[in-house]
């Protein structure tokens, strides 16, 4: 690799550390925070290195692609590789953007073994990049899985010059991509199941194998039989014809039975992702009952060791539980007697989460803790979901909390502002229109405003590696991917009771007061009750990201007074008028500004005090001193 | 208004002396002057009269005198009786007379209102597709596309005002036909323009499907068919619910009696069927449909619509034509009109242009369009091969890459079973290489698709329902000839001969290649080595020589950056308006807005993408010789 790209791969991993969530330890909160703030320094001293280094170096290399020498290329892709191995993934953004740079070249060049190993490169960076959004609907997702698809298509459509591609690497990648077509979300499941069951009679063909003797067959084939065993996920909705079923539980006794009856026989204890999707494929082979499926997976959840961190431990602490609350989701009449299972089962999730060393680095478990977002069952004495939400934040996209809690802060005090010079500003809102004291109204919306500060990024909850990890600015296609944030905040916070009346600042807060812009475009702002409090929280995030840390991701940067300036020129467009209004007073803009100012080190505050208090050691004396600087 | 007696009648009696004899007429001796009066006669009158007939409708009381005579006392009592019951018949004819004269001035109050409503949709085309135009105005195929459509709505607008205008020459029988040469994919294309956007308004899903047409260019009146078939889809719009379905279909079949045709004509019944969900109409209504300003009430919006007319007018006017119509309708159920018009076919001679066996790729998931494509592929000669999903597309595509079995070209269609069209347009284009002809086959509003379409390499659009002449002239326009001229839709071609454009890149091969790129579309290329060599050659260069600026940004000396921010300043016209497109490989959101500032156009990723280098060619040097073609005609 050359040196540029060694120096890139070590800032993006310096820029991972840095961005996680520090512990404060024995520390007195001026210490901590002092090392957040470095921390914070060192962040985008980094990313500005990075921009550098890709602007000057790596730019102009993939410029000048075409005259590239043999040398070049492969360390190109050796340190495209370092960006995403499969597995761990440092940037796949930029592994796209140069696997495309190297498709480009191989077009041209009309050579078709690197254009099968490009597409299958390609096809695997927008795998990774369409994990980010498998929350949502087939609908928002489809570009992106279509893109991944269409890659691997290509390359497996080479199966056809097998016996003309000399190279193993080369027809390894077209058999893999046979198999990679079957990734991601179908409209029809059951194509899915066609393709994969034609991908194993291909593997499986002794012609082929015959051919490539040194292709690791067995672990082609045992993926292959992976996927399959997986589309009974994807078979959730529909109703299996009974081939597929048979298909299904063929490679579901490959992956799965084999392995339990053999651990059985060794006296070995079986993981509990294999016991979970074995007994998962019975229950959607119609061999087992819901109630029969739910049982054994409380079994299982109940055996699994709290104190492991492990991989294959944390997918029967997280996963399980996921997967659990999904189907108590589907199937709510028989979620009323286990709620109290329930609630004893997210609080351990919530003690493990906490107690893990470094957990903002773990990937398997940010990966899983995922699932749970989209599946958290709320329940009368359980946890909150919002709160849920928060110590998510907290622990995996610090920064996203403290933008969110300064959002929050500064929503309250325009709206304190407001509804003292006019009480009935957000009567839109049915539940403050009935409120008659003027006080508690005021205190109410002052409430409401800040909750939704706290809650319209929690979409971006699905984007950390975008949000948190990214040690660059963000390229076009990124761009437009986050901004599926508010979608999934939206539906996240609507389909729970607590947090219901917070979806609309989360969907709409993009969104242009005129409507002529943002998104997402299936926003209507006049047709929403909570319009006000979305505008209010549109503004001030707004403001926040310029004046803040949003020049890491889009690059732009401003001063308080210019980005006041410029949303005051903005009104009526971007920005509802009756607020920009309240701009120009200068009480209020300088009331935000302190907020802005001093947001961070209040939130670090925050977390500082609840450290401490769940340690049992709140009241340390470096509280004092905060409070009086603040 | 009420008649009243004037004089009020007196009760005095009547005297008649009548003689009677046997066998004979009586006769009147003497007559008082009330009975005269009584009986509207004279004396001399009464005399010569039979007194029972001029008595009739008189209570006649008879004495008998002696000698054969009678005295009759006329009762004049019931005389004012029946005369009051007279004066009561008139009252009542007259209150009618009343309530039928506030009837038609309330039918014509209505008629107003109701018109009003009519002309306001085809108003609504025009202003919105005014505004959108307005909206867009420096896009030439935009506003082009919109004033066609404002052309197509005022002309229906007129059409509409000019029928009623002439309802009572309809009436009378004077009114007379066009006969004229038309294309029934244009009627039927018209059409759709018309009624698809109100169609749209109530979420209906609005199907147009084309049968078996065996003659595309006919004679006869266009503008009253269209009248007739927009009439009878509209009223189907009207009184369908939101979220209802319309069927229309237009097919073709042979007159039989072609033994009275002339050597060298054909005559063809065009059929058309507009079959709706809505809530179809009652039988005594049905009965009296054609009757001129009879309504039904429309149960979904609670108010009676339209003005009445139509449906008398589509009577007449189609058997105006020869035809006839016939309507089915349930209650609750829907509505089927049904039309047949005989038309004489203008037998054209053949486009010259595809070759026969040429192999096409089209693309679609749903069986009857992919049907329809193919039956029209292969009736021009050509050799469909149709693919269903994506996947099986790109994976045909790859390997006929690699077998030099190349299609003519690809017809994408509206669906696929497993990925979105435009995205295996896409990655077709990248794929196939820039020459390699995409169509795209749709019946959504091509304006609404076509940046998204022509960003993913769409070349050209062909508008459904899909008719073969159309069809096979687009794909002619692509696959032969390509120089003679674009599709109507999206008007690009290749050929930038008479352009100049400026290149400034620092990298020697990149310049080779971009040259060579460039100089294959005709263009004429001028090539600075960094950004100050750009400023210099732009401000030595006469104005409006340049028609493009693809700029570099990391150029030694000069940056892109600054060049064109030097270029923008220059005291000259073109330097104001010349396009300039970022080429580099930053492709960072922050890069494109930096170089939106700097004041570039658009931003180039590098590697060269050919699409995307034809995508801005089209776009902007299209633009260019438009605006000069303007210009010439100025």
């Amino acid at each position: 690799m050359q040196p540029y790209q060694e120096e890139y791969i070590s800032n993006i991993k310096e820029i991972r550390a840095l961005a996680g969530y520090k512990k404060a330890g024995d520390r007195s909160f001026e210490e901590y925070f002092e090392q957040v703030q470095s921390d914070w320094l060192q962040k985008g001293q980094k990313i500005r290195r990075n921009m550098d280094i890709l602007r000057y170096e790596l730019f102009p290399a993939l410029d000048n692609l075409f005259e590239a020498d043999t040398d070049s290329l492969e360390e190109l892709s050796g340190f495209a590789a370092c960006l995403l191995d499969g597995r761990n993934e440092l940037d796949s953004g930029l592994f796209c953007q140069i696997h495309q740079a190297l498709l480009s070249l191989a077009r041209l060049m009309k050579d078709r073994n690197l254009m099968i190993q490009e597409l299958y490169w390609l096809g695997i960076g927008r795998n990774s990049q369409y994990g980010r959004v498998t929350a949502l609907d087939l609908i928002q997702t489809d570009q992106y899985v279509s893109k991944m698809r269409l890659c691997f298509a290509e390359a497996a459509a080479c199966l056809k010059y097998y016996d003309e591609i000399e190279d193993t690497r080369i027809r390894g990648y077209i058999l893999r991509s046979r198999a990679n077509m079957a990734l991601g979300r179908f409209k029809n499941p059951s194509e899915r199941i066609r393709l994969i069951k034609e991908t194993l009679q291909i593997m499986q063909d002794p012609e082929y194998q015959k051919k490539e003797p040194d292709l690791p067959w067995e672990a082609f084939i045992l993926r292959t039989h992976q996927l399959m065993a997986a589309s009974m996920s994807h078979s959730r909705e529909h109703i299996m014809p009974a081939q597929d079923v048979a298909d299904v539980m063929e490679s579901v006794y490959i992956v799965y039975q084999k392995q339990i009856q053999e651990a059985g026989e060794k006296k070995e204890s079986i993981p509990a992702q294999i016991l979970f999707q074995y007994h998962a494929a019975a229950f959607y082979c119609g061999f087992d009952t819901v109630e029969g499926l739910l049982e054994k997976l409380e079994l299982l959840m109940d055996a699994v060791d709290m104190s492991d961190y492990s991989i294959k431990s944390m997918y029967g602490v997280l996963s399980v539980p996921a997967f659990y609350s999904q189907y108590l989701s589907q199937y709510p009449e028989l979620a009323p007697k286990r709620e109290e299972y329930l609630n004893g089962l997210y609080r351990r999730i919530v003690d493990y989460v906490a107690a893990c060393p470094d957990a903002a680095q773990n990937e398997s478990m940010f990966f899983y803790l995922r699932q749970l977002i989209q599946t958290f069952i709320e329940t009368k004495d359980g946890l909150p979901y919002g709160e849920f939400l928060e110590r998510l934040l907290i622990r995996f996209a610090p920064d996203v909390y403290v933008h969110s809690r300064i959002v929050g802060r500064a929503a309250e005090a325009l709206c304190r502002a407001i509804t003292e010079a006019e009480p009935d500003f957000f009567d839109d809102i049915g539940e403050f229109r009935s409120i008659e004291d003027p006080q508690m109204k005021r205190r109410e919306v002052s409430d409401y405003a800040m909750k939704c500060g706290m809650f319209h990024d929690v979409g971006k909850v699905n984007f950390m590696k975008l949000y948190s990890q990214t040690g660059r600015q963000w390229f076009e296609e990124e761009y437009e991917m986050a901004q599926l944030h508010t979608f999934i905040g939206g539906e996240n916070l609507s389909s729970r009771l607590s947090t219901v009346r917070y979806a609309a600042v989360a969907y709409g807060h993009h969104c242009w007061y005129d409507g002529s812009r943002g998104y997402p475009q299936s926003f209507k702002r006049l047709e929403c009750s909570y319009r006000q409090m979305v505008d209010v929280v549109a503004l001030i995030d707004w403001l926040e990201n310029v004046t803040g840390n949003g020049w890491m991701h889009t690059g732009v940067c401003k001063s308080f007074n210019e980005a006041i300036e410029e949303a005051v020129s903005q009104e009526g467009r971007r920005f509802s008028p009756l607020l920009t209004a309240w701009l120009q007073d200068e009480a209020v803009a300088r009331q935000i500004r302190e907020i802005f100012e001093s947001g961070r080190r209040e939130a670090y505050y925050q977390l500082y005090q609840k450290e401490k208090r769940d340690a049992g050691e709140a009241g340390s004396a470096g509280t004092q001193s905060v409070e009086a600087g603040m | 208004m009420e008649y009243k007696e004037k004089e009020e009648i007196r009760e005095d009696k009547g005297y008649l002396v009548v003689e009677k004899t046997p066998g004979g007429i009586p006769r009147i001796l003497y007559a008082g002057g009330e009975a005269c009066a009584m009986t509207g006669l004279s004396w001399e009158e009464l005399s010569q009269t039979d007194p029972g007939k001029v008595t009739a409708g008189l209570l006649v009381t008879p004495v008998e005198l002696n000698g054969g005579h009678e005295l009759w006392v006329l009762d004049s009592a019931v005389h004012r009786r029946e005369r009051k019951a007279r004066l009561e018949q008139m009252n009542m004819a007259l209150e009618e007379a009343l309530r039928a004269a506030e009837a038609a001035s309330q039918a014509k109050s209505n008629f107003l209102s109701n018109m009003s409503h009519d002309i306001r949709t085809p108003m609504n085309a025009i202003t919105g597709m005014t505004a959108i135009g307005l909206s867009h105005i420096d896009e030439k195929l935009r506003v082009k596309d919109c004033l066609m459509k404002i052309q197509t709505a005022s002309t229906h607008l007129m059409s509409l005002v000019n029928d009623v205008l002439d309802m009572s020459r309809i009436d009378s029988g004077r009114m007379s036909l066009n006969e004229e040469e038309f294309s029934l994919a244009d009627l039927v294309h018209d059409i759709a323009v018309i009624v698809r956007p109100q169609a749209g308004q109530k979420n209906q899903k609005l199907q147009i499907e084309i049968g078996d047409i065996c003659e595309e260019e006919l004679l006869g009146d266009p503008l009253r068919l269209r009248q007739i078939m927009v009439n009878i889809i509209n009223n189907a719009v009207k009184y369908t619910g939101e979220g209802g379905a319309i069927r229309v279909f237009f097919g073709e079949r042979p007159v039989e009696e072609e033994s009275q045709a002339q050597p060298g004509q054909s005559r063809v019944w065009l059929d058309f069927v507009c079959e709706d969900n809505g809530i179809g109409m009652s039988e005594e209504f049905l009965r009296k449909i054609f009757v001129p300003f009879e309504r039904e009430r429309n149960t979904t919006t609670g108010k009676v619509e339209g003005t009445g007319l139509g449906m008398a007018i589509v009577k007449k006017l189609t058997e105006r034509m020869g035809g006839r119509i016939r309507i089915e309708s349930e209650e609750g159920k829907g509505s089927r009109f049904t039309l047949e018009i005989p038309f004489e076919a203008v037998v054209k001679e053949q486009e010259a242009g595809l070759s026969a066996g040429e192999a096409v790729l089209v693309a679609e998931s749903d069986g009857q369009r992919a049907g329809q494509i193919v039956t029209c592929l292969k009736a021009g000669g050509l050799k469909p091969v149709h693919r269903r999903s994506g996947l099986d597309t790109v994976t045909w595509i790859t390997e006929a890459q690699y077998e030099h079995r190349m299609p003519c070209a690809m017809l994408l269609g509206e669906e696929l079973s497993d990925l979105p069209v435009l995205e295996v347009a896409s990655h077709v284009r990248q794929l196939a290489g820039k020459d390699f002809p995409i169509l795209l086959v749709s019946g959504e509003d091509w304006p609404q698709l076509e940046y998204r379409a022509v960003r993913a390499g769409i070349n050209a659009f062909v508008p459904c329902p899909l008719f073969k002449s159309r069809l096979l002239r687009t794909l002619a326009e692509w696959t032969v000839g390509r120089q003679d001229g674009g599709s109507e839709f999206t008007d690009m071609s290749g050929d930038y001969g008479g352009f100049c454009v400026l290149l400034a890149e620092d990298n020697e091969l990149n310049q080779e290649i971009a040259v060579e790129l460039l100089s294959l579309t005709g263009l004429q290329v001028e090539v600075a080595g960094n950004g100050a060599e750009a400023v210099r050659i732009f401000e030595q260069s006469p104005q409006g020589h340049f028609d493009l600026i693809f700029m570099d940004i990391q150029m030694p000396v000069m940056d892109g950056y600054e060049a064109t921010r030097r270029i923008r300043q220059m005291n000259r016209q073109d330097a104001e308006d010349i396009c300039i497109v970022a080429m580099t490989a930053n492709a960072f959101v922050e890069d494109i807005r930096l170089s939106r500032e700097a004041g570039m156009n658009e931003h180039f990723s590098k590697p060269i993408d050919l699409d995307r280098l034809q995508d801005v060619l089209k776009r902007h040097l299209k633009k260019g010789a438009e605006q000069s073609q303007d210009k010439s005609r100025e």
